[in-house]
């Protein structure tokens, strides 16, 4: 039949109603991509251009063209001179630090005693056609010939730390001196005597008992020359002290042994102070 | 009072300069504030020697107060006195516990026991120097005190400054009994001489200013800055050359103030080096010729010769080793050997 007939065309139109409904989308579709095209190439041109005027505005200026956010190798030159200046100051700090020389090498030993930076002292030597020492600035107390003759040649590392360890000992003893002649000068009787090396140390200082004072005598002898503390401590008082004092004094010995001197002597003037 | 003992005072007294004689006297400490107030300093000295000898009359003065005010007088005006440095010599190596009573002890004992009749007085500083007087007499008569000799020493160093000023005889006396004092076993004489003391100390202990190099920041307060011509119209022409000349300055000087010296000598034994044509010194002996250099300050003048203009940057090591070998008396011979030249003798 007809009617399957006309089912057929119907069907037909249809299918190509649908064709050309997809073909005019097709060609939407392709129009309005071919216009993202366009806007798109436009804005590449005016970028382009933009670029262009900032290189030539650059050229006038710099004539490097970098990016703003990277620094120049010129300043980076400069951070890094400043940054190794800064590390070879540090250096002297830790104690021990040394520049090259044209013949040999300078040595600089800084010396502390707890946080407190004390006296630098130098070394310059010569490296050819033998370690020798050319200059220096240590204290002619310090037995630097002693220990250049054992340690120089052979071992220049130990050479420097047991020179420094003397150094630092010594300015240490010195130290402890100083403060204890600034801050408790009331309670010594007499002067502090003291040597070059300051490895011996004898004064008097008064302690009371029983609402009366009394004299101690105090020998401080420092047998190691690398160390800030005494290895002997004698303490002496007048023959008709109670016996109380002897304690006391064995009490004083066995602090002065342990502690720094202006330390031990704090702790003995404020009453009931702790140890530090 | 001893009579002696009164004049000395009086004349130490009329030495000192009248606006410090106040100052040496509470050092001095013998007499009270109370005495010294009484005493007039505005009249004139002779009166007020007069005063003081009164008033230590009063307080019984003996030899030893008044060799305690010699001793301070002559620490204050120790550029007085020419000063000379001896060096100890030990060949053992044990730390020594320098006691200072024990030096004392042995000092005095090995001195007496060779010249009875010395006045020996000591008195100690805070720098840990050690002074020493010695009045001289002889074996048959008492000390003189105004033949004094001056010792300082510091504890544990090889280095002893003396002041002789007196007969060489009693040199190897006070030689002797510094070396039993202080644990050594010789010392000699050094080739260093000046009138200030703490210039010779800084020489000898090495706390002159040396030039170190080191990456350690130094404080710069003590640099002068030259002032730079404000006008722009004037240009430094030869500023590199100064530029040059006080690095090299800075090298071989330092940076800081130079110890103190009066004067260098330089004794030449060297031949006279002439055309043998002239006939001159033909008997070929070393011409002998010294020379002495001069200065209030030395070794600054020396420092500022060549930023005058006045000699070459860098200059003769002959003249700017003098810190650093410890001495400013040299004799210079002929160098033996095939090229003749000439050398420092040790």
């Amino acid at each position: 039949g007809v009617f399957a007939h006309l089912e057929m065309l119907e069907v037909q139109a249809h299918e190509a109603a649908l064709k050309q409904e997809e073909m005019e989308e097709q060609e939407e579709k392709l129009a309005r991509l071919k216009a993202r095209v366009q806007e798109l190439r436009l804005q590449r041109d005016e970028l382009r251009a933009k670029v262009d005027l900032q290189q030539k505005g650059q050229l006038g200026k710099e004539g490097v063209v970098s990016d703003p956010a990277q620094p120049s190798a010129r300043a980076v030159l400069e951070w890094k001179i400043r940054s190794v200046k800064a590390m070879l100051q540090i250096f002297c700090l830790t104690g021990i630090s040394g520049k090259l020389t044209k013949r040999g090498v300078c040595f600089c030993i800084s010396t502390a005693y707890k946080g407190t930076y004390l006296d630098s002292y130098y070394l310059d030597l010569l490296t050819k056609p033998e370690v020798k020492i050319h200059r220096h600035s240590i204290p002619i107390f310090i037995p630097l010939e002693q220990i250049a003759k054992k340690y120089l040649q052979t071992d220049i590392r130990r050479f420097l730390s047991v020179l420094s360890d003397h150094l630092n000992a010594y300015v240490g003893r010195r130290y402890q001196a100083d403060q204890l002649q600034e801050h408790f000068s009331d309670q010594i009787e007499g002067t502090l005597q003291r040597n070059s090396l300051h490895n011996l140390l004898v004064f008097n200082y008064k302690v009371s008992s029983e609402n009366q004072t009394f004299p101690f005598n105090v020998r401080l002898l420092y047998g190691d020359l690398c160390c800030s503390l005494p290895t002997e401590v004698t303490i002496s008082c007048t023959p008709e002290a109670p016996a109380a004092l002897a304690e006391m004094a064995a009490a004083h010995s066995d602090l002065f042994r342990r502690t720094a001197l202006h330390k031990a002597f704090r702790s003995i003037s404020g009453a009931g102070a702790s140890v530090d | 009072m001893d009579e002696i003992a009164a004049e000395f005072i009086r004349r130490t007294v009329l030495k000192i300069p009248r606006g410090e004689i106040k100052t040496l006297l509470q050092k001095w400490g013998f007499l009270s504030e109370t005495q010294l107030q009484a005493i007039n300093f505005h009249q004139i000295k002779e009166n007020i020697s007069l005063d003081v000898v009164q008033l230590c009359e009063e307080n019984s003065a003996d030899i030893k107060q008044a060799a305690v005010l010699d001793i301070i007088y002559n620490y204050v005006y120790s550029n007085k006195r020419v000063w000379s440095v001896y060096q100890m010599n030990k060949p053992g190596e044990e730390t020594e516990f320098f006691d200072i009573s024990d030096f004392k002890k042995k000092f005095k004992r090995q001195l007496r026991s060779a010249l009875k009749n010395v006045t020996i007085n000591f008195r100690e500083y805070e720098d840990n120097a050690i002074w020493i007087r010695i009045a001289w007499g002889t074996p048959y008569t008492k000390p003189n005190q105004y033949k004094t000799s001056y010792v300082v020493y510091h504890s544990q160093t090889p280095y002893v400054f003396v002041s002789a000023s007196v007969l060489k005889s009693n040199l190897p006396l006070l030689c002797q009994a510094l070396v039993v004092a202080s644990n050594y076993h010789e010392i000699r004489e050094m080739e260093l001489r000046s009138r200030s003391l703490n210039s010779l100390k800084d020489i000898v202990f090495k706390r002159y200013s040396q030039a170190f190099q080191s990456y350690y920041p130094r404080p710069l307060e003590d640099r002068k800055v030259s002032p730079e011509s404000t006008d722009l119209r004037v240009i430094q022409e030869n500023k590199n050359e100064k530029e040059r000349i006080q690095r090299v300055n800075r090298e071989v000087f330092g940076e800081g103030p130079q110890p103190k010296l009066e004067f260098a000598q330089y004794k030449l034994e060297t031949m006279f080096k002439s055309d043998p044509k002239m006939n001159v010194l033909d008997k070929k002996e070393p011409f002998r010729c010294l020379v002495k250099f001069s200065s209030p300050h030395l070794l600054e003048s020396l420092k500022s010769l060549a930023l005058a203009g006045m000699a070459d940057a860098p200059l003769s090591p002959l003249l700017t080793c003098i810190p650093q070998k410890a001495r400013n008396y040299f004799k210079i011979r002929e160098k033996k050997g095939l090229f003749p030249g000439s050398f420092v003798s040790p």
